[in-house]
């Protein structure tokens, strides 16, 4: 799943976006100021008319507000996970002005590739979108932050086997770490000495643990945030 | 016309302008008669054989006690503007009605003393009793309306004891009124008899009853606990709305000045997602809520956005106000002279609490600083070392340059992040196998 296959040469047009928001104007604003490397073809306002424009238009990224009205109550995440059926081919960015916590991994959770707050720049946003497209996990610094609350900073949270899912690996960490001080992939690659690639490598792995890991670390997180 | 005319309010007892128990008040609010008429009409009936009398007792018994004005309003609340409606009338002093009462009673009885001295047989045999028994009525009817305001003010404990208190005498004289008035002539045996047997009667049927009852009280507190909850929210939603409608207009007078329309644009946004997202911590128990506060305080002093990231949390202690006044002076010269983006990291362990602080300015060379500047080796890196942490700088040209500074937590680790004792997470020291360098 996190292996690199999608590292097909990048289509030359514009990558087809639908963008998911109950806000008008946002949708406006985010429709004016993403550039020629993204083109919006539908959008869609609450849980129900997400869901039918995605299956209609089948795009490769949507940019899915976190808190929508409609369906069942459950928002983004709800979105995501009716949408599951196209999850191979579809790709679902996170986009929110909320910070809570509890909010955005519950979205990344049901199969979001990646989060970020409305408050990024056009360019970034774009960015953001076609890296997405290209296979990639977006990880804002505030994500990274809520990885590290999820799995814990502290020495005895560091994985020891390889294919643990409920603990990040040292280097998974320090990834995180270094994206959450607001480091650049690049510079998370040149501070760590490795290259890009393998930083999406592991940011990738990291957000597969946040999707699968069974419940334990999560499960003490969000006891200590009091949802349950 | 008569179309045009507005439904009648409600018969409501008014809480202002009442003089006795707001019977005339509502019934002229009701009737749409000015409350003077309706007060005269009242007396006349009452002096013309009491009948006045005896309809106001009625209604004050019966008609439940608010703001006919209020009740008439039946939008539901969903719908209501969420900020409470101004009060336009103030309260009306009234008359001070039961000291009147209290007098009159006591003159009627002085009267009645002296008649009796004076030989005039009034049949004392009855009107002892019925007097008691109207005296314990008073008592007890004088509750209902006390009732309702002691609950609008909260009075607290002592204000339900008195009132428990009156209650139960009432009920003990109007019993023995009612005892003494009809078994007038028997003699003390039977009359104990009688009333040991009707509180019998009276205690099955409370005994019957009570489950009813103690559920109707558990229903009303339900209630009333929702309403008050309703109350909260809506007090929220009309703070935020309030402050979002001053930040408007403060940015339509000033939108020619994009600085400061933007900055006021950033703290507006901020306040209203710590209102809607966030549950607020009580002031001084959290070091995470402190730097968001100094970190928002930077950016509207400055008009330059700020992304805070915060892991963990703990209970402020004079070391890491210390940290915190050294990240403060980072952030403010990242903000002066360095680019955006600015990043503020804090990560508390049990170990230590760590900041950073980056911004994507030209950098600096720590050896270029002039060793009188009291900004950076002063102000950050002494304060922190002065209490036991570390800090360095690290300043690249084109890459921006990162404050990171590091205070030890001492054993006793702050509540807010303790750790789940005896987790399975402690199993195995990290070993080296945790490397993963060569993952790829």
């Amino acid at each position: 799943m996190t292996t690199p296959t999608d590292a097909t040469p990048q289509p030359t047009g514009p990558v087809p976006v639908v963008l998911v928001d109950d806000h008008h104007m946002f949708r406006t604003g985010v429709r004016a100021s993403l550039d020629g490397r993204v083109q919006v073809v539908g959008e869609a306002a609450d849980v129900d008319q997400a869901v039918a424009v995605v299956h209609e238009h089948r795009p490769p990224v949507v940019l899915l507000d976190v808190h929508l009205p409609g369906g069942n109550g459950g928002g983004g995440a709800e979105v995501v996970r009716r949408c599951a059926d196209l999850l191979g081919e579809t790709k679902f960015l996170a986009l929110s002005v909320s910070d809570a916590a509890e909010d955005v991994v519950a979205v990344i959770r049901a199969g979001a590739r990646g989060y970020v707050t409305k408050n990024i720049s056009a360019s970034d946003l774009s960015g953001a979108v076609v890296r997405v497209a290209g296979g990639d996990a977006v990880f804002s610094p505030r994500l990274a932050g809520f990885v590290l609350d999820a799995f814990g900073t502290a020495a005895g949270d560091v994985a020891v086997a390889d294919d643990e899912l409920d603990r990040l690996s040292k280097r998974e960490q320090e990834v995180m770490r270094l994206i959450a001080r607001g480091y650049s992939y690049r510079e998370v690659a040149s501070e760590l000495f490795i290259s890009i690639k393998t930083v999406e490598t592991h940011v990738s792995a990291v957000l597969r643990k946040l999707q699968l890991s069974s419940r334990y670390e999560l499960t003490r997180w969000a006891a200590a945030r009091r949802l349950l | 016309m008569t179309t045009e005319r507005p439904p009648r309010l409600p018969l409501r007892r008014p809480p202002q302008g009442r003089v006795l128990g707001g019977v005339a008040a509502g019934l002229a609010a009701h009737l749409r008669l000015p409350v003077l008429l309706v007060r005269v009409a009242f007396l006349l009936f009452a002096l013309a054989g009491g009948a006045g009398l005896v309809v106001y007792v009625f209604w004050w018994v019966t008609v439940p006690s608010g703001d006919p004005r209020l009740a008439a309003d039946t939008t539901p609340t969903s719908l209501q503007r969420l900020a409470p409606r101004l009060r336009l009338r103030g309260p009306v002093s009234a008359l001070p009605v039961r000291d009147v009462l209290i007098g009159a009673a006591l003159i009627a009885g002085a009267f009645v003393l002296v008649a009796i001295r004076a030989g005039w047989d009034i049949g004392a045999s009855w009107v002892l009793p019925a007097l008691v028994a109207v005296g314990g009525l008073a008592l007890a009817w004088s509750q209902l309306d006390a009732a309702h305001r002691g609950r609008a003010a909260d009075g607290g404990r002592t204000r339900r004891s008195t009132l428990v208190l009156r209650l139960v005498g009432g009920v003990v004289l109007v019993m023995v009124g009612v005892l003494l008035l009809i078994g007038q002539d028997a003699p003390v045996p039977v009359l104990v008899q009688a009333a040991v047997a009707s509180l019998a009667v009276l205690a099955g049927a409370a005994l019957m009853l009570a489950p009813w009852w103690l559920r109707l009280v558990r229903e009303l507190g339900d209630e009333r606990a929702a309403r008050a909850r309703e109350a909260e929210r809506a007090d929220i939603a009309a703070h935020l709305h309030d402050s979002v409608l001053q930040t408007l207009a403060l940015i339509r007078s000033r939108a020619d000045d994009p600085e400061a329309v933007a900055r006021m644009a950033r703290a507006q946004e901020r306040e209203l997602r710590e209102w809607l997202y966030t549950d607020r911590t009580a002031p001084g128990t959290s070091l995470a809520a402190e730097l968001r506060a100094l970190v928002a305080e930077v950016e509207d002093g400055r008009a330059v956005e700020v992304e805070s990231v915060m892991v963990g949390d703990c209970v402020p202690t004079e070391e890491t106000s210390a940290l915190l006044q050294a990240s403060r002076e980072a952030l403010v010269n990242a903000v002066v002279h360095g680019r955006p983006p600015v990043t503020v990291y804090l990560e508390v362990t049990d170990a230590a609490v760590e900041v950073f602080v980056r911004d994507r300015g030209d950098g600096f060379e720590m050896d270029d600083i002039a060793p009188d500047r009291f900004g950076v080796r002063e102000s950050i890196l002494g304060r922190v070392h002065r209490r036991g942490g570390t800090a360095d700088v690290t300043s690249r040209p084109g890459w921006g340059t990162e404050v990171r500074l590091r205070m030890p937590r001492d054993g006793s680790a702050g509540p807010a992040t303790a750790p789940a004792a005896g987790t399975p997470t402690d199993e195995d020291e990290p070993s080296t196998t945790a490397d993963e360098g060569a993952r790829t």
